[in-house]
């Protein structure tokens, strides 16, 4: 299957392991692997504050880009950014670019989901000796109802051992909400600190999610507090071969 | 001030101008749109129904005393009334209430309903109605005004005594409600007794209305 | 004061915000428990969000069916097109009749309106009997939740507020706090000669409103006194009275977690015989205050759907860490976040649609399905789109730029490749207060797939 992937500007810049993680991933499982450079931003800042009209120019490029692509699939290692390709259809009036944006967010998915639901792989070969738990990223969890595929796929990584966190914390939002996190930082933080102790409770090595946006957030604040727990991508977990512990 | 047509005639004006404006830009159809089909009855066996309706009466913190004809009715009222040190006992006027009241021996002062002031109201122990109607699903009480005067005896003594026929419990909220009439100026559906969580979301039971509901679930003899 | 201090001085409040963790934490889990009770819940949400579709598209044509069959069942049917008018149509029945002890039982409608003000403004004074806002009065609040107004409030606070206020020896026990109240609260109701509440629902077809509680002062007041006023938004109306089933499946469950409250009163106009139970008069007045206006849009219009649960609230991160009384409005929460910019002007609120992480909880628990997140991006556009909000020039700057550059990929590759060299920051210090940042790459992952990622063969 040949997958083009959108790559997301944050892990392009932030977490590009997450984005190798990803490559790596789907060309283990069988698919070609394809990258057009000339994606850059999907917009989401720009929409989640109110600027519409620079959201819709961003959303129209990379309307553009993808369809140049005749790809089986279009998969990202981020839920939120998979999301608001799925908003684009909002963003237009014209009922032309409104079926062009539907057709955009109909061809991407999420890299769980498309691995889990698309292709019916759970075990990716992965090998990752940790004690880990996994954070529910909102836009994920509920725009996308993406919940077991990730759990799925980290509880066939061997030597990993996932740990949920207590069902209070569990499907918790960790606070950062993009602009939300600069805008209200004290607000963003005390949201952050209840997920954070729940991490720490939870004893574990790892908290891993599908949103670099999210790990920024969780990570550092960890990093802050002098936590030894490391905030990992899911890609970066499912690319893994180490035999010792990260 | 405008006059109170011409405000009708604004507020119902600009209704239908910002409906007919959203008509014209609609990006995103809603859902739904003709109206829904009305729920079918649920019938259940009586008593299947009958025994969910006693549990959810005790889910709900509501006693429960099944008497067989009213003999045993007038004998369960006198020992629940004694049982909650009721004195001052007013009853609705239904007939069966009115029966089972005079029935009911010494140690009972039987306040006249009609002639009370509302102080003697609020001095009252124990209030006695019927109910037209009980919900299973729910365990709750219907009652309509159209049938008894029963609106304040079910509210403001701290005891209030149910007497509900068993062949008048209708599985779900849906039957009951298709079962009333709105002839009763005032439908109360009343669910265990009086209660609030306003502090700490702490249960507290007899807040303004009666802290103790009894049903005399009432069988043919 | 701004949300963002009203926000940062609760944030500052350890009891409230242990109050308000414990009380929303309970909801959520009473509301699971209760929700596991209906075999379709997914069925009823839809069902009873189709039905108010249905109504608010048709909404003109339900209120005057609503008003004919009230009237026809005895009842007197106000308009007001504004707060001012509502609390004029109110002030001046209790004047007519000559009122001087009204009771009031909990209406949000009659907060959004300021009643209790505009009435004290003609010598009365409302007394709130529903215990929640009864304390909340008492202390000179306004509700911080739509179904819970106390619960930003511990016993211990309670206790002492009724020791001051009531002259009562402070107790802990919630019992006895509840006692005061009730024993204070009946010398008014055997008093009162003017009764005031909110309305639930209202039934076209038959001229019903419903008005739903647990204590029974919603009865009480809508019992003894000779004259009764219900307030009701025009969103209110429901088309049948068949339709009310689903809706008090919903309402209960996720308001409070119950199957059932304790008390509905379905009301049809006034009593019919002179030695019937209950008031003389009913008057029910239909307050538009800006809710025709979130007609225009499919967006704005499912504002119109909410039932006034508070499951929304319950729900969010942000309400949970600050409560009610941050966000300055009748309305809190993410159902406040939407209903007030749209009520009382978006100059007014325009912080509070960016008063969320947008992650969509209240979305999920909503029993009508409203979509919050998408009425919250709506109104930051609105903001943005009529240069309302606090972001002012330095914002729009911002973004312009970030729009140019993103549209560019390879301008953005040459700044994001100068940041790193040069070790440029973001300016948002809100960020590093708190938090580490985590460092630009050392290498992009574009520049590791030129670099020969792109054509690694697979493994």
């Amino acid at each position: 299957m040949r997958v083009s992937l959108f790559v997301t500007c944050l892990a392009d810049q932030l977490w590009p392991a997450a984005a190798a993680g990803a490559v790596e991933v789907l060309r283990r499982v069988g698919c070609s692997v394809e990258f057009d450079e000339r994606q850059t931003c999907c917009g989401q800042p720009a929409f989640n504050t109110g600027y519409r009209p620079e959201a819709r120019a961003l959303a129209r490029r990379l309307i553009e880009v993808f369809e140049s692509s005749d790809a089986d699939a279009i998969v990202s290692p981020s839920g939120s950014c998979t999301a608001m390709l799925r908003h684009y259809e909002q963003l237009f009036e014209d009922a032309g670019w409104r079926a062009r944006a539907r057709r955009l967010g109909e061809r991407t998915q999420e890299l769980s989901s498309f691995l889990v639901n698309r292709l019916g792989v759970e075990d990716v070969g992965a090998s990752f000796p940790a004690r880990l738990t996994w954070h529910d990223a909102c836009h994920g969890l509920r725009d996308l109802g993406i919940r077991d595929e990730p759990r799925r796929l980290l509880r066939r990584v061997r030597g990993a051992e996932l740990v949920e966190l207590s069902p209070a914390s569990v499907e918790a939002c960790c606070g950062f909400g993009g602009t939300f996190s600069v805008k209200y930082p004290e607000l963003s933080v005390a949201i952050l600190d209840e997920k954070v102790d729940a991490i720490e409770r939870a004893g574990v090595d790892v908290v891993v999610s599908g949103d670099a946006s999210c790990l920024l957030q969780i990570g550092g604040r960890l990093s802050r507090r002098g936590s030894s727990v490391r905030p990992v991508h899911l890609a970066e977990v499912l690319a893994s071969r180490r035999s010792s512990p990260p | 001030m405008t006059r109170p047509d011409d405000a009708r005639r604004a507020i119902l004006r600009a209704i239908r101008e910002n409906l007919a404006r959203g008509e014209a830009s609609r990006p995103d159809p809603l859902p739904g749109g003709s109206p829904p089909d009305p729920l079918p009855l649920r019938a259940g066996s009586s008593q299947g129904v009958r025994t969910l309706f006693t549990e959810q009466l005790a889910a709900v913190g509501a006693q429960c005393t099944p008497v067989c004809g009213e003999a045993e009715a007038g004998r369960a009222l006198a020992r629940t009334l004694a049982g909650v040190h009721a004195r001052r006992v007013v009853g609705s006027d239904a007939p069966l209430v009115q029966r089972l009241l005079h029935a009911l021996g010494d140690g009972f002062v039987l306040e006249p309903l009609d002639r009370l002031s509302r102080d003697e109201l609020f001095a009252c122990d124990a209030g006695v109605t019927t109910a037209q109607w009980g919900i299973a699903e729910t365990g709750t009480l219907v009652l309509e005004s159209a049938r008894e005067k029963s609106r304040l005896l079910s509210l403001v003594p701290p005891t209030h005594v149910v007497l509900l026929s068993a062949g008048c419990i209708c599985e779900s909220l849906g039957d009951a409600l298709a079962r009333v009439s709105v002839a009763s100026h005032a439908i109360t559906l009343i669910t265990g007794p009086s209660r609030t969580s306003d502090i700490e979301l702490t249960p507290v039971v007899g807040v303004h209305g009666p802290q103790t509901l009894h049903v005399l679930l009432l069988e043919e003899a | 004061m701004s949300f963002e201090r009203s926000a940062r001085a609760a944030l500052a409040d350890e009891q409230l915000r242990g109050a308000l963790r414990r009380a929303t934490t309970l909801f959520g889990e009473r509301r699971r428990a209760a929700m596991a009770t209906l075999p379709d819940w997914e069925g009823a949400r839809d069902r009873a969000r189709a039905i108010k579709d249905e109504t608010l598209l048709h909404l003109d044509r339900y209120l005057e069916e609503f008003t004919a069959n009230a009237e026809r069942a005895g009842a007197r049917v106000h308009w007001a097109r504004d707060a001012a008018t509502a609390c004029e149509i109110i002030g001046r029945i209790a004047a007519e009749r000559g009122a001087r002890t009204v009771v009031k039982s909990k209406s949000m409608a009659s907060e959004e309106i300021h009643l209790n003000a505009a009435l004290a403004a003609r010598g009365l004074e409302p007394v709130e009997t529903d215990l929640g806002e009864y304390i909340v009065q008492l202390a000179g609040e306004g509700p911080s939740h739509i179904v819970a107004p106390a619960i930003h409030k511990t016993r211990g606070q309670i206790a002492a507020l009724f020791a001051e206020k009531l002259g009562v020896e402070p107790s802990d026990d919630v019992a006895a706090l509840a006692a005061a109240a009730r024993q204070t609260l009946r010398r008014r109701f055997a008093e009162a000669d003017l009764g005031i509440s909110g309305v639930n629902f209202a039934v076209a077809e038959t001229g019903t409103i419903l008005i739903v509680e647990n204590e029974g002062n919603a009865r009480l007041t809508t019992t003894l006194p000779r004259t009764h006023v219900a307030l009701m938004g025009i969103e209110k109306v429901i088309p049948r009275f068949a339709d009310l089933e689903v809706f008090l499946e919903l309402l209960p469950r996720s308001g409070t977690g119950q199957r059932m409250t304790a008390y509905q009163s379905l009301l049809t106009g006034a009593k019919r015989r002179p030695d019937d139970e209950g008031p003389e008069e009913l008057h029910i007045v239909v307050l538009d205050n800006g809710r025709s206006a979130m007609l225009a849009s499919p967006v704005t219009r499912q504002t119109l759907a909410c039932i006034r649960c508070g499951a929304c609230l319950n729900a969010c991160p942000v309400y949970r860490q600050i409560g009610g009384h941050a966000y300055e409005s009748v309305y809190a929460g993410p159902i406040g976040a939407v209903l007030s910019p749209q009520l009382f002007g978006l100059a007014r609120s325009s912080e509070l649609p960016y008063a969320s992480s947008l992650g969509g909880a209240c979305r999920d628990v909503c029993p009508v399905k409203i979509d919050i997140p998408a009425l919250l991006l709506h109104l930051r556009a609105e903001v943005v789109g009529r240069r309302a909000g606090k972001g002012g020039v330095l914002e729009r700057l911002a973004f312009s730029s970030y729009a140019a550059v993103m549209a560019r990929p390879r301008l953005f590759e040459w700044v994001m490749r100068a940041a790193r060299m040069l070790r440029i920051l973001p300016p948002i210090g809100a960020w590093t207060k708190f938090r580490d940042l985590r460092p630009l790459a050392p290498r992009s992952f574009r520049e590791q797939w030129r670099a020969g990622l792109r054509d690694q063969a697979a493994p």
